[in-house]
């Protein structure tokens, strides 16, 4: 019992610890609250409203040589202004308006871990 | 330990108390008894971040009288759809339509508490539910609403499923609170997967667009 009530003591510890330092949440938490509905918790760009009715496949954030030719600056644009700032389809939102400005450079640093490359 | 003891007989108490027969009590108590420990009613909103989100088990109905037409609201607690394609704050589980069933007294004791919960974001009369090729182009096109919500197309469910489905949205929801959730998520949902779109979209898209969804049937 006591040891069951010092874990869960730990336990909830740890979920405070985090939420206290929520104003800067996790790149991983970020990704998968807001992105991976689209781009998929892997990165690979089948998330679950990727349905027939999906007119443009979000990008693969997997595919390295693809996402290489973007730099850091780039993606920082399409993330804050969506799709149609870059030409691209509007069906990548502009998340601008939603997410603070820490939130948007980890997201970055995230997304170079999913190609596992640099920017140009 | 002790404590703990003492708290779970208090608890045990209070549980014995509060079930009391259910038609005796107003629309308030029986929420309290059955519904608070996935709602809340106290606004403004509570959840800051991610993870305070991502610990609620069902939405908040603080502002329920201004987002629910009354009709919809005691019929949906009898006989509950699913209104989420996905189980609550999951992008991987389907909805298991398990809400909790009301009988016809306890709906209407519980629509009458819910639909006295007023937001003063949202001014009465503003939006009439109307058409337009305006508002269709960007709900489809320009802010992909669909990508994130279904609606019918031709009878059947198409879009996104991230959102909670807007089908039936004529029923469903006041006009005027669409418009106002467009014109300031902030204030009802401060920590959401949809994007804020209240500079991205101006006031007249934002009222022409809210117009449109409160026609879905
Ligand atoms: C509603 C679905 C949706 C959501 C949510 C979404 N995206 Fe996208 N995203 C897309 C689509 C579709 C494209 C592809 C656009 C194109 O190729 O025309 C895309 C493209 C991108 C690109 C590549 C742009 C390029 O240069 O090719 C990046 C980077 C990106 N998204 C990052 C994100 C991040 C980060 C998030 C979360 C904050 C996010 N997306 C959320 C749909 C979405
Ligand atoms: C076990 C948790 C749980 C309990 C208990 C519960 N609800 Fe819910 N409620 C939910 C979830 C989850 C949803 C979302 C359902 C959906 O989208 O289909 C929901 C949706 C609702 C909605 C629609 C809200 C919206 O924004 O779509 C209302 C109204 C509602 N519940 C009222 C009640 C009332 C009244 C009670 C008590 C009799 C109750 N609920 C008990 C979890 C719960
Ligand atoms: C990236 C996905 C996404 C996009 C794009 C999006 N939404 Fe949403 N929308 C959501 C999610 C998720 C919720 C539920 C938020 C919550 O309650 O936690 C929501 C909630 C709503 C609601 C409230 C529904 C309810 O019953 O609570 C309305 C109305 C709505 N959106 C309309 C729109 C309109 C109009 C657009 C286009 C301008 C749009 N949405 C674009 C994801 C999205």
């Amino acid at each position: 019992m006591s040891r069951f009530l010092i874990a869960t003591a730990t336990l909830l510890g740890l979920t405070l610890g985090a939420a206290g330092s929520a104003q800067a949440a996790e790149p991983k938490q970020v990704y998968d609250f807001y992105c991976a509905q689209c781009h998929g918790i892997d990165g690979k760009g089948k998330g679950i409203n990727v349905t027939k009715d999906f007119a443009t496949d979000p990008r693969n954030l997997t595919d390295s040589s693809e996402m290489a030719k973007r730099s850091d600056e780039d993606l920082r644009g399409v993330i804050k202004d969506g799709g149609p700032s870059i030409s691209k389809s509007a069906l990548m939102p502009h998340w601008g308006s939603t997410l603070t400005t820490d939130e948007v450079e980890g997201l970055v640093k995230y997304i170079r871990k999913l190609c596992d490359c640099k920017g140009k | 330990m002790r404590l703990l003891a003492v708290t779970v007989s208090i608890g045990a108490a209070l549980l014995v108390m509060t079930a009391t027969p259910s038609y005796a009590a107003g629309g308030d108590a029986i929420f309290k008894k059955s519904c608070t420990g996935c709602h809340y009613t106290d606004g403004p909103a509570k959840e800051k971040t991610i993870a305070e989100q991502l610990a609620k088990k069902g939405p908040e109905l603080w502002y329920a009288g201004s987002k629910f037409q009354k009709d919809w609201l005691a019929s949906w607690l009898q006989n509950p759809k699913p209104i989420r394609p996905l189980k609550y704050n999951s992008l991987t589980e389907k909805n298991a339509a398990d809400h909790p069933k009301l009988s016809a007294g306890d709906a209407a004791a519980i629509t009458d508490f819910l639909m006295g919960l007023k937001s003063s974001e949202v001014k009465a009369g503003v939006i009439k539910p109307a058409e337009s090729a305006q508002a269709r182009n960007i709900y489809a096109k320009k802010a992909p609403c669909g990508g994130c919500h279904e609606s019918l197309v031709n009878g059947k469910p198409a879009g996104g499923k991230s959102g909670p489905s807007l089908a039936g949205a004529s029923k469903r929801l006041n006009p005027d609170w669409i418009y106002a959730y467009l014109a300031n998520i902030k204030a009802f949902k401060p920590v959401r997967d949809m994007p804020d779109f209240a500079s991205a979209l101006n006031k007249k898209d934002q009222m022409s667009l809210s117009a449109y969804v409160a026609t879905f049937e």
